[in-house]
């Protein structure tokens, strides 16, 4: 048995870490069938976890994996089928009840409160007491106990908002096991994640699996998920597909369940070339403390990379161009036309867009319906010079946007907040499409987007290309950028190292660069 | 058109169980909407039927027109609230700022103004204090409620300070027009020498109530300004970096609550043919609250001008029926209280599902 690590303030109940208990079923799922106005979310889903093991939960977006979770983690009843926990057929009527029991959701977007300490955020409403008063030495010591045990270096004293992302996280997963959890489920862990905390995170889990904590893992990553899952359960349009262990699977395998076909490309084929007219010239941008000297073309018809690691200043450059953040000093021409841009809608007015990484709160009217979203940068198109709506023309126009990238919307006066995220990207896309940009900034256009989207939205990057719009793409994902642009400018610490040829250049070489060096490589990539 | 569409084969049917419960549930869904929808509506008509019965003096064309008179200055003040809100900014000074607009017109006519340019004077000044409310929301970003708070004391103090506090008064009988007059007032000289009302007319408050209503309603919903309030409303950032002028579309809507709170000063001070500094105190309070009552969203990004009218015709149907019921005044407000915290929890109810 592991010591109990809350010195007997906090009862603690003791982990399964028993190795006789490794393996052994804590959880199953029957024929779990839930509806929504609408929409039938999971059909006779069933669904089985064990002791010790990590099991990954993949599907496109709307396959049914989050409306599983919340199922399981007590948010949602199910309107068929039954739940068996540590053999006991349970139904939850809360996610606290869940919780109470042993089930834990660390969602993707982090619920911690960032005004307050580390410590204070693990026993939130649980605070040791003495007398009315928070004991502050115990919450302190308990907080650091569970720290320790997950090996990471946070002091628990520090406040949230101080933070990184991967920080959050592993306070997140504290918070859980100091709930003594048994089962832990993970959305999209990895999704904001540089390589090396991504690595740390798998050590923890690794770590929670020898103590016999089942975790649940969900995410679009499926190249990483070798080094640490151990079961794969598929799920398409709501129902079960397959089970299979991880390592009688590949890839491959998987991401044809997922999307009911096998999938032979993971980028499609450049249908354009670009052409040799210069479309935008960015000329010694700065932004003090951001980002310095940034100079670079983008052509007509070209698709741009922009490469580096997290805080290399790629988003900020294309903010500051687009007129979201104030710049310093440096030019910026439209073809011959020097703009002067103070603001998004001087951007917007010369047809240069930015399509945000976080939609959510810097793209989307999330109240307001897909129509309104779609029309919104384009009022004037459909309304005529008192600013009186045509409400035909902006119905014609949703509708050609909804065909077009195929939004998956029952109605075009559906609420934005109610649609998937993949569906929430494709109204932004819409939206700047309608506005007939001649530069696209995309800010990573595929995070948290499941395959098949994936694939359509590059096939719209090259469509967008082919019809002359520049189209710069921000992506932390290499293959992304080697498998679509056809320059690539990379950037480290605010500055942008090199522009190169998309064909003449390899994983390392931009790695290579994005990591701070300037000398090209001593091996012959040129020779390529 | 490009087809972008991944070839995905469609859902699989519903059983045909599985069919007709899904059928039920959303048909139970949308009833539910509509009830809730409607709730404001169906209190109101409630009501009108439990003080018709209470009162006989309650349902009749005379009490209409009172009832029409008083809910007057809160549907002005209210519609103008409704688009402050939308955009998720909040206007606490309108009830000073009327007072300050009405003692404006009431010296600028006694100083000599004629009547109507006195009243434009008084408008105006509403509408510059909107003004500087919109600026220091958006140019100097304080807290809408701060700013709104700092220009109800300022208002007010500047009202009492130019009246010495004192209520202006001898304003002759052509300055109650506004607020007093009616169109389409049928009188006739009876036999007896006095004179007889055979149609009382449609006071002119109300007439310009209609058309607030009408207009502001048709700006939110048809116009990109209107659009754009919403869009402002439900996310700042996603509005801005869409391109709306979002400093623009904020400071028109204080500039739009300035203006009304001008408007409505005019017309109560005309109905009293006197300039109270201290008319319209927790005026404010009602607009917001028939806002509130009408399902408009303090967080921003939801409202409607339909349900502040209707809220407004709550609030005062309730004064108005309780008085003739002989409830006292510290009960009305008590029994006001109660309705604004149920109705805007069944709003709750109905955003939560």
């Amino acid at each position: 048995m592991q010591p109990s690590l809350l010195d007997g303030r906090v009862p603690a109940r003791p982990l399964p870490s028993s190795p006789a208990l490794l393996g052994t079923e804590v959880l199953r799922l029957d024929q779990v069938t839930k509806l929504f106005p609408g929409v039938r979310a999971l059909y006779q889903v069933s669904f089985d976890l064990k002791r010790g093991e990590v099991h990954a939960v993949c599907g496109e977006n709307g396959a049914g994996k989050s409306t599983l979770m919340k199922i399981v983690s007590g948010q949602y009843q199910p309107d068929g089928g039954s739940i068996t926990y540590n053999g006991k057929i349970r139904r939850f009527a809360n996610a606290r009840e869940a919780e109470r029991a042993g089930i834990a959701i660390i969602h993707q977007e982090l619920n911690l409160i960032p005004h307050l300490s580390v410590a204070e955020n693990i026993f939130l409403a649980r605070e040791p007491t003495r007398g009315w008063f928070i004991d502050r030495a115990a919450l302190r010591r308990n907080a650091q106990a569970c720290l320790d045990r997950l090996g990471v270096d946070i002091s628990p004293d520090a406040l949230v908002k101080t933070l990184s992302v991967a920080q959050c996280q592993m306070v997140e997963i504290a918070k859980a096991l100091s709930l003594n959890t048994e089962i832990l489920i993970m959305d999209e862990p990895t999704s904001s994640l540089t390589e090396a905390e991504t690595a740390l995170l798998f050590q923890v889990i690794h770590d929670l699996k020898r103590n016999g904590v089942a975790v649940v893992y969900i995410s679009h990553r499926l190249d990483e998920m070798a080094a640490i899952v151990d079961r794969v359960t598929v799920l398409r349009d709501g129902r079960y597909v397959s089970t299979q262990e991880f390592a009688a699977t590949s890839v491959d395998d998987i991401v044809s369940r997922m999307v009911g076909r096998a999938l032979d490309e993971k980028f499609p084929e450049r249908t354009s070339v670009p052409t040799e007219e210069t479309l935008l010239t960015v000329d010694n941008l700065n932004r003090a403390g951001v980002f310095q000297n940034v100079s670079f073309t983008l052509k007509r018809g070209e698709i741009l990379g922009f490469s580096g690691l997290m805080g290399a200043g790629r988003t900020q450059v294309a903010r500051a161009i687009f007129g979201a953040d104030p710049l310093d000093s440096g030019s910026i021409h439209l073809g011959e036309t020097q703009l002067s841009i103070k603001s998004p809608r001087d951007a917007i007015a010369h047809g240069i867009a930015y399509l945000s990484e976080d939609r959510k709160s810097h793209g989307l009217a999330v109240k307001m319906s897909v129509v309104q979203n779609l029309t919104l940068a384009n009022m004037d198109a459909v309304s005529d010079r008192f600013g009186f709506i045509d409400f035909k023309a902006e119905a014609a126009a949703a509708r050609t946007y909804i065909e077009m990238l195929s939004i998956r919307t029952p109605s075009a006066h559906q609420i934005a907040k109610l649609l998937s995220g993949g569906n929430q990207q494709k109204i932004v896309i819409g939206k700047w499409l309608f506005r007939q940009s001649r530069v696209l900034f995309f800010d990573e256009p595929t995070r948290g987007i499941d395959v098949g989207a994936k694939f359509a939205i590059y096939q719209l990057l090259d469509r967008l290309a082919a019809q002359g719009i520049g189209v710069v793409l921000i992506s932390s994902e290499l293959p992304e950028i080697l498998g679509l642009t056809d320059r690539v400018a990379v950037f480290h610490e605010g500055r942008l190292q090199t522009v190169l040829t998309t064909r003449d250049t390899n994983q390392e070489e931009i790695m290579h660069y994005a990591s701070g060096y300037n000398r090209p490589l001593a091996i012959g990539v040129a020779a390529q | 058109m490009t087809d972008l569409s991944s070839p995905k084969a469609p859902a699989d049917h519903l059983s045909a169980q599985e069919l007709a419960d899904h059928k039920a549930r959303v048909m139970n869904d949308k009833k539910k909407d509509l009830i809730q929808k409607f709730a404001a509506l169906a209190s109101l008509l409630l009501l009108i039927v439990v003080f018709s019965a209470t009162s006989d003096a309650f349902f009749s064309v005379s009490n209409g027109m009172t009832i029409g008179l008083q809910v007057t200055s809160i549907a002005y003040l209210g519609i103008a609230a409704t688009c402050v809100i939308i955009t998720g900014g909040i206007d606490l000074s309108v009830g000073s700022v009327l007072a300050l607009s009405g003692v404006v017109a009431a010296l600028a006519v006694k100083a000599g103004v004629p009547i109507p340019l006195g009243m434009l004077a008084g408008i105006l000044v509403g509408g510059f204090c909107g003004f500087l409310n919109g600026v220091c929301v958006t140019q100097l970003k304080l807290p809408p409620f701060i700013a709104t708070l700092g220009m109800m004391l300022v208002a007010r103090g500047v009202a009492l300070q130019i009246t010495g506090a004192r209520a202006v008064s001898g304003l002759g009988e052509a300055f109650g027009e506004l607020g007093n007059g009616a169109l389409f007032r049928v009188v006739r000289i009876g036999s007896d020498g006095f004179p007889d009302v055979i149609f009382p007319g449609i006071p002119y408050p109300v007439i310009i109530m209609v058309v607030l209503a009408l207009g502001v309603s048709i700006m939110l919903s048809r116009t990109t300004l209107g659009r754009h309030i919403y869009a402002v409303g439900s996310n700042t950032e996603a509005a801005r970096l869409s391109g709306v002028n979002v400093n623009r579309v904020t400071l028109f809507t204080y500039v739009l609550s300035g203006t009304c709170a001008g408007l409505t000063g005019c017309v109560l001070m005309s109905r009293l043919v006197t300039a109270q500094p201290n008319e319209g105190v927790m005026y404010e309070l009602d607009a917001i609250a028939s806002a509130v009552i009408g399902g408009t969203s303090l967080i921003g990004g939801v409202g409607s001008i339909s349900g502040t009218v209707i809220g407004a015709f709550v609030i005062g149907i309730l004064r108005n029926g309780l008085n003739m019921n002989g409830v006292s005044a510290f009960t009305q407000q008590i029994i006001i209280g109660l309705v604004i915290l149920l109705t805007v929890w069944i709003d709750q109810l109905r955003n939560r599902r």
